[in-house]
């Protein structure tokens, strides 16, 4: 298992749009994917799970990953955040 | 049609409601109010045996739903395109979501309970979730949770969706507490004539897709779906954000003024519709549209014009997320089919300035308007240019596409665009698309272009004039700028002899010249630029029809040597007096009106500062 601290970046936080991009990358593992925020885990994989977390602008998310593909699903996530979800940066 | 107040034996009371304007026109009928369905849930404790058939009850119920939103989102992007149907995307999402699945699951599986019950617990536990929570973007998903709900119901139910049937009848006013898209979407032509809605915004997506279908509407009522009775007549006036529930004579006597002349209009654009645009001595003038979004070019060819003048391709990428090759090629696809065989002229990637794209644009430039904006940036990322050359040649498969390159100052440019314009052609061949000749223009818009514009026309098939720009980097005046925004003048004479040097340029090698800026449906800029010799004007669609009446009351002959006098005069506030003079009778006499209200212009769509400016000349 890896566990990795992202950061958010964009200006509008976590909302439907980005849990959407999240859980097009976590739905497609095997992997268990569980993302924490503020001392609250949640899977990965459901959209209204993330989007419930309600992750605001310049706050930190933890992932923690298991399974074969793990490096791979991590490194995307990662990109994902870094590219600000493709959105403005905070 | 209008239907007349009947007596009813109670006289009922006359009530006004103000709301938002959501859609503009005029509707009086009587009312269907649509309860979003009050489902009575019934919860039953089943026997070990039965959970099976329930689980596939509602698995099943989950797969129809997922059928029926597909069938919907493909409705809604052949009606309004692309850009609209991703609103279901989310609801797809959400109906795929294994804690909401699984969840529902559980439920029947280890507390044995019925599908139905299931269903009705966890999403109205997950709506109150949504609705309670502190952020707005969030409180809003609530809606399409309780779409879903409903949808979930009705298959269950297999009563079908909530969508409304036959039963109600033709021309009805459709009064709810709120609508969903997908329950707009699902009615038929004629069936509703006006909508009236106790919640929602100008801006949310079901007025959109309202104004989109042209059907008036008014939101934000408050408890308008509570305070009408069955078989009450109502006025909506969607132009003022207004409904009357049983009105007087007075009130359907000015309703009756209003529905008159907004039909008027409508009349007249019809028959302006069928009418050339050429002048009284024959000269004809292109008239073409400028829009911004795919779903506008089913309406474009309805407003008169006889095809796209300007595709303003980077809307496409404002949406955040750069669009993928199949979604730009999906995109120019629609625009070039519905105008076929009519020409389109999109433009490539225009972002930068005042059109920031998030994943491109840098925006701590000291001078945006003069920076790394516009083709600069698609010489610069060469991928990104390609992709969008090469979806643009894919997709041009009638034969109707004119590529129109923006910001060109050099030679250079356009001859680095041409090469992998033709690199694109080859690789695209490679793969065994082959696609027609496209034609190829470039934007007059950076004073150094006109300087070359001899060379220029011998390379290129068209010139697009911006006016804008053209203005702004001629007279060094940032439009954007309060105190100096009266020395944007776009009849300055420095101005209009670039524009003359432009048209002798290109007519001298046989090419056409298009002016695209806002300058172009300014009454007085028209007849100017068509005295000067420009040969198609492109606008915004509602300006086609006043542009098309200025074109028919004139003589060309006339505005040409009119033009000529004011390419001697050396100082702008002549060459207006000498307009006025001229023409300001002609055009008063036209009684040129415009389509839209001022409620509209305050619209907060993508056009507002595009209008507002517009009436500022």
């Amino acid at each position: 298992m890896i566990v990795k601290t992202l950061y958010v970046t964009n200006k509008l936080g976590v909302h439907a749009r980005p849990a959407g991009m999240i859980v097009d990358i976590t739905g497609q593992t095997k992997s268990d994917v569980t993302i924490i925020h503020d001392g609250q885990k949640a899977n990965a994989k459901s959209i209204l799970n993330v989007m419930m977390l309600a992750i605001p602008p310049g706050s930190e998310v933890q992932f923690e990953i298991d399974g074969q593909d793990e490096e791979d699903v991590m490194m995307q996530l990662e990109r994902l955040f870094h590219d600000n979800f493709h959105e403005e940066s905070y | 049609m209008i239907t007349s107040t009947k007596n009813h034996t109670k006289k009922r009371q006359r009530i006004v409601l103000v709301g938002i304007p959501a859609s503009p026109g005029y509707a009086m009928g009587h009312c269907h109010t649509i309860s979003n369905r009050e489902v009575t849930v019934v919860e039953e404790t089943l026997p070990n045996d039965r959970l099976a058939q329930e689980e596939q009850l509602f698995l099943k119920a989950v797969n129809n739903t997922i059928k029926e939103l597909a069938q919907i989102k493909q409705i809604t992007v052949n009606r309004l395109g692309i850009d609209e149907g991703r609103i279901f995307d989310a609801h797809l999402m959400i109906l795929k979501d294994p804690t909401l699945v699984n969840g529902i699951l559980d439920q029947i599986k280890k507390e044995n309970k019925n599908a139905q019950w299931a269903v009705h617990t966890q999403i109205t536990q997950l709506i109150s979730t949504f609705e309670s929570h502190k952020s707005a973007l969030m409180r809003d998903r609530a809606m399409d949770l309780k779409d879903l709900y409903h949808r979930l119901m009705g298959a269950l139910d297999d009563s079908g969706p909530v969508i409304i049937g036959d039963e109600i009848g033709n021309g009805v006013i459709l009064v709810a507490h709120e609508l969903n898209p997908s329950t707009l979407i699902s009615l038929k032509k004629n069936q509703v004539i006006a909508f009236a809605t106790d919640s929602g915004g100008r801006t949310s997506h079901v007025s959109i897709l309202a104004r989109s279908m042209e059907i008036p509407a008014v939101s934000g009522l408050r408890n308008v779906s509570a305070m009408i009775q069955p078989e009450d007549n109502i006025i909506v006036d969607g132009t003022g954000g207004m409904i009357i529930i049983n009105p007087n004579e007075e009130d359907i006597r000015k309703f009756e003024e209003k529905l008159e002349v907004f039909k008027r209009q409508q009349r007249e654009l019809f028959t302006m519709r069928q009418l050339e645009p050429m002048t009284r001595d024959g000269k004809y003038i292109t008239l073409h549209a400028n829009i911004e979004l795919t779903s506008e070019a089913d309406k474009v060819l309805d407003y008169g014009a006889s095809g796209i003048g300007l595709y303003r391709s980077e809307f496409l990428f404002f949406r955040k997320g750069l669009p993928s090759f199949e979604e730009q090629l999906e995109a120019y696809q629609y625009v070039l089919n519905a105008l076929a065989p009519n020409s389109v002229t999109i433009r490539t990637l225009d972002a930068g300035g005042d059109k920031l794209v998030a994943d491109i644009s840098i925006s701590n430039e000291a001078n945006p308007f003069m920076g790394w904006r516009s083709i600069r940036v698609c010489l610069d990322q060469e991928d990104l240019f390609k992709e969008q050359l090469k979806a643009l040649l894919s997709a041009n498969t009638q034969g109707n596409l004119r590529i129109l390159l923006p910001m060109i100052s050099s030679m250079q440019e356009l001859r680095r665009s041409k090469a992998h314009i033709e690199t694109c052609r080859r690789e695209l061949e490679a793969q065994g698309i082959f696609s027609p000749k496209v034609e190829l223009g470039i934007m007059i818009e950076v004073p150094a272009a006109v300087m070359l514009v001899d060379k220029l026309a011998k390379e290129v098939d068209f010139f697009s004039i911006g006016t804008n720009d053209l203005i702004q980097f001629t007279l060094a005046v940032d439009r954007t700028n309060e105190l100096i925004s009266s020395m944007f003048q776009p009849h300055h004479p420095a101005v209009l002899n670039l524009i003359h040097k432009t048209v002798m340029a290109a007519h001298r090698e046989g090419i056409p010249v298009a002016v695209c800026g806002e300058m172009s449906s300014d009454p007085m800029s028209t007849l100017l630029l068509v005295g000067l010799g420009v040969d198609e004007l492109s606008m915004t669609p509602w300006s086609i029809m006043e542009c098309k009446k200025i074109i028919r009351s004139i003589n060309y002959e006339d505005v040409r040597e009119t033009a000529q006098n004011v390419l001697k005069m050396d100082d702008t506030e002549s060459v207006n007096a000498y307009l006025k003079k001229k023409y300001s009778q002609t055009i008063t006499d036209l009684g040129i009106s415009s389509f839209i209200s001022a409620q509209d212009l305050d619209d907060g769509d993508s056009n507002s500062s595009l209008i507002s400016s517009l009436n500022e000349n």
